[in-house]
């Protein structure tokens, strides 16, 4: 495995004096290839490097898929509690990459709340550490965030340190009702002690879940107890479309009211995924299909900052554009 | 003209403070062994006033140093002589509450503890908690990324906040939200102790009260079997929602001080407190009961009602001071460190106290490995101090070479400089000045602060410096 990382340094260090541009890819990548850039693959680049359950901290490989993570830690009665959609051979890698958190986001946090620590080769192929393997750690810029959702554009993540939380029980409810009604209740709930860990609205039926011992919820009016299968369907969303459809994903405060073309909503009423032609007019939207496009809102000044990071870890443009 | 009659002149009269006596309460925050009365201290009232200052200052390229209800504890406030102090604290309306939503929009010179009682009416509170929430300010919280004994389970700032609005040297405004793509510059935003921008306006994410908690209290006759049980609760699936941990020194401050019923013969004290639902409490606090008796507890009290839970909680929360009364100073360390090093360390703390010859006492966020060792000396006696500087940075030395880090929640500031030494490499560093160079150009925010030059890590002796040549040599070196 050393090796194989002197390999990829070496390959980043060559692009940069050939002036090549290199494409990360994963596990069993979406990303369409641009036609001149060069594959960096992570994918065998894999394994966990260490795991203390008693300490909720496991640093593996980016390379790892997200499957193998879950099977160590499910033994040790664990799991990584942002829930990311997998994708056949999705790689954590590429998941922290693309920062892809699950339904229980408004209740246990995204992705990058439980990243600890990174190591990076830069773009001049520098090994870097950033963070660490504490829970609480504030010394220097929290770089190992902040790269959560760079898209393979700043720096190769070859290491990744994560806070696990232990497995829950979890037990899914729905009640049926209009979309718009849910959408206020699933709010109401949200304030409320029931310990949630998921909320969504999908054809018809208001959904939640529940961990742990809590209140009976089938006595509740019109309640009725089911599988935990929806949270799959939902994560990853991945409908069957009208010809000429699109399938976007929005980002929206949790009380936004209903949305024409809604196929779903999610966590907590934050997520609503959208099928139509066109490009709803909203500020968060993405366009969600099997290539990789990554959504361009940034106001001027936010874009600046993101060009003006982009060199410092990358100053000869060896990886891809932001 | 000269700064301080722009400043004058574009801010109520009110507002600009330069004289000796006005500048003198400014001249240090709660890490008070380092002082410096700034030029002037400001005290803007509106966002306008925020970037009109911000805009003088640049023109006259005047060293800005934010600062909010000045409780940190590493010299981030510090001022510098011919900079000025940006006060915050008039910056203190609540600007929005959403209960439905569960958010709160606050200006930065709000107290951490004002939120919470001001959405306590909807069952909301605002979770991060640091022991100074009566005094510190929700924009200082961010810009050190604040923990409080509730981290563990709830967080640090970092997590519980939704968006921020921020403006740079030019007064030019920047919204960074939960909500954007790409790189996470919230995230990064949440510790940057004042280098990166002026934080003037944040959204907070609420969460509901949990309906019941109860504390635990068991006592040990070793540290190593303490920390052993809090391993075995973490591994049996339970995440508590506090858990404190005190040495023999602390446990009978602590005791003296506030009269608890601490059993003052023990060698390790453990607060372990479970929250949620009614139903899920129950059966926590029985669970941890069971599990710290199996290793090896020889006392244990579970509160019984609300009025016992806060009575327990009382010696912990007084630990400070109530060390504090053994003497005349006392020097707050803030390392974190792997549980499984804890006995290692705690061991290596004694070795150095007998080394130095000053005492140390250790409260310890037992759950998410922070310590917190306090270092008694006394001020007036010549060079005590400096030793218990260096007693201080061994510490972090040590945290770090155990696999930790040289700060959990106080931030770098001033003080830690040097262990960033120790943490970092040059290549680590000279991203860190990158990233501030992206931010701030100008280098006027906060500057000396958090990230030391590459130089004053080659002199430590840290870093290889290749004949003489030093990365970023154009960089200004202090
Ligand atoms: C806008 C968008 C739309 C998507 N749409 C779909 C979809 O419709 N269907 C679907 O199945 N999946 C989709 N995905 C999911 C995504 O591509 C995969 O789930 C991915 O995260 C799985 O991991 P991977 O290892 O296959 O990553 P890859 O697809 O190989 O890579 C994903 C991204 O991460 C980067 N990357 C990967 N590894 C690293 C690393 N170690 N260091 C730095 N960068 C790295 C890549 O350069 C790339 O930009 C989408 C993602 C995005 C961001
Ligand atoms: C008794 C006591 C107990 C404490 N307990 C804890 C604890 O449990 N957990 C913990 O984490 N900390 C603790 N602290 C440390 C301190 O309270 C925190 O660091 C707090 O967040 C500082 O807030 P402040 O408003 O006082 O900030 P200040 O001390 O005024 O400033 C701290 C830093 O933040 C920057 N800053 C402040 N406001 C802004 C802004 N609006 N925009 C940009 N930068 C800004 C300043 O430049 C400085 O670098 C404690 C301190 C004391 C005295």
């Amino acid at each position: 495995m050393q090796q194989q990382f002197n390999q990829m340094a070496e390959q980043i260090k060559e692009a940069a004096v050939d002036q090549k541009t290199l494409q990360i890819v994963g596990g069993g990548s979406k990303v369409p290839l641009k036609n001149d850039a060069e594959l960096l693959s992570m994918a065998a680049y894999s394994g966990v490097l260490s795991y203390e359950p008693s300490e909720l901290v496991i640093t593996v490989r980016a390379g790892t898929t997200l499957s193998e993570l879950h099977q160590v830690l499910a033994e040790k009665n664990q799991m990584v509690a942002f829930e990311p959609p997998e994708y056949g051979n999705s790689t954590i890698g590429g998941t922290y990459a693309c920062a892809l958190t699950g339904p229980a986001k408004p209740f246990r946090g995204k992705l990058r709340d439980y990243v600890l620590g990174t190591k990076l080769l830069d773009g001049q192929g520098r090994e870097l550490n950033f963070g660490g393997k504490m829970i609480k750690n504030v010394a220097g810029y929290d770089v190992s965030r902040m790269l959560a959702g760079s898209k393979g554009s700043m720096a190769l993540v070859t290491e990744l340190s994560l806070k696990v939380v232990p497995l829950v029980e979890e037990v899914t409810y729905r009640i049926e009702m209009p979309e718009c009604d849910a959408i206020v209740l699933m709010n109401q709930m949200a304030g409320t002690s029931l310990p949630l860990s998921g909320s969504a609205y999908y054809r018809g039926y208001f959904y939640y879940r529940v961990m742990g011992a809590h209140p009976k919820q089938t006595n509740r009016v019109g309640v009725e107890a089911v599988d935990n299968s929806i949270w799959q369907i939902l994560n990853p969303f991945k409908p069957v479309l009208q010809p000429g459809q699109k399938l976007w994903r929005l980002d929206v405060e949790s009380t936004n009211p209903c949305i024409d073309g809604t196929l779903a909503v999610g966590m907590g009423g934050t997520r609503r995924w959208i099928s139509s032609k066109n490009k709803p007019e909203h500020p968060y939207v993405t366009l969600w299909d099997d290539r990789f496009l990554p959504r361009h809102n940034d106001g001027k000044g936010v874009k600046k900052i993101k060009q003006g990071l982009k060199k410092v870890f990358d100053p000869h443009h060896v990886f891809k554009d932001l | 003209m000269s700064v301080i009659e722009a400043l004058k002149n574009a801010l109520p009269k009110a507002s600009v403070l330069a004289t000796e006596e006005q500048c003198r309460p400014y001249e240090c925050d709660a890490l008070s062994a380092y002082r410096e009365k700034p030029l002037a201290v400001v005290l803007p009232e509106t966002d306008d006033q925020v970037k009109q200052v911000l805009r003088i200052c640049k023109a006259y390229q005047t060293p800005v140093i934010t600062r909010g209800s000045g409780t940190g504890l590493a010299g981030g406030t510090l001022p510098l002589k011919n900079g000025i102090v940006l006060g915050l604290s008039k910056l203190n309306k609540i600007l929005k509450i959403d209960p439905l939503q569960r958010i709160a929009v606050v200006q930065p010179g709000v107290r951490n503890i004002q939120v919470s009682e001001a959405v306590r009416q909807y069952g909301l509170y605002y979770a991060p908690d640091p022991s100074s929430q009566i005094a510190c300010s929700i924009g200082g919280n961010v810009a050190e990324n604040s923990g409080g004994v509730h981290c563990l389970k709830y967080g640090l700032t970092v997590h519980n906040v939704n968006s921020l609005r921020v403006l740079n040297m030019d007064g030019e405004e920047y919204i960074f939200d939960e909500k954007d793509d790409g790189v996470d510059l919230l995230a990064m935003l949440n510790g940057s102790e004042g280098l990166l921008g002026v934080i003037v306006e944040i959204k907070l994410k609420l969460l509901p009260k949990p309906e019941a908690a109860q504390l635990v209290m068991a006592a040990f006759q070793s540290v190593n079997e303490c920390a052993e049980a809090v391993t075995a609760v973490l591994k049996q699936g339970i995440i508590p929602a506090g858990l404190e941990m005190m040495d023999k020194f602390s446990i009978q401050a602590a005791e003296d001080f506030a009269q608890v019923g601490y059993p003052t013969e023990a060698e390790a004290l453990l607060l372990c407190e479970v929250d949620g639902s009614h139903d899920q409490v129950q059966v926590d606090a029985k669970r941890v009961a069971d599990i710290l008796t199996a290793e090896g507890a020889y006392k244990i009290i579970v509160s019984q009602n609300e009025r016992e839970r806060v009575a327990l909680w009382q010696g912990r929360k007084n630990a400070f001071p109530a060390v504090g009364r053994y003497s005349p100073d006392y020097y707050c360390m803030d390392g974190t460190i792997p549980r499984s090093k804890l006995a290692y360390v705690l061991e290596e703390i004694a070795k150095l106290s007998k080394k130095y010859g000053l005492r140390v006492a250790n409260v310890f966020h037992a759950g998410d490995g922070n310590l917190h060792p306090l270092i008694l000396y006394d001020a007036n006696k010549p060079g005590e101090l400096a030793q218990t500087e260096r007693f201080g940075c061994d510490i972090l030395n040590l945290c770090v070479d155990v696999g930790g880090t040289i700060t959990g929640e106080h931030g770098v500031g001033v003080e830690k400089l040097n262990s960033m030494c120790h943490q970092y490499q040059g290549a680590e560093l000279e991203i860190f000045h990158g990233i501030k160079a992206v931010f701030d150009d100008t280098g006027l925010l906060n500057p000396g602060k958090a990230v030391p030059t590459l130089h004053r890590c080659a002199e430590l002796g840290h870093m290889h410096v290749h004949h003489g040549e030093l990365p970023f040599a154009h960089l200004e070196r202090f």
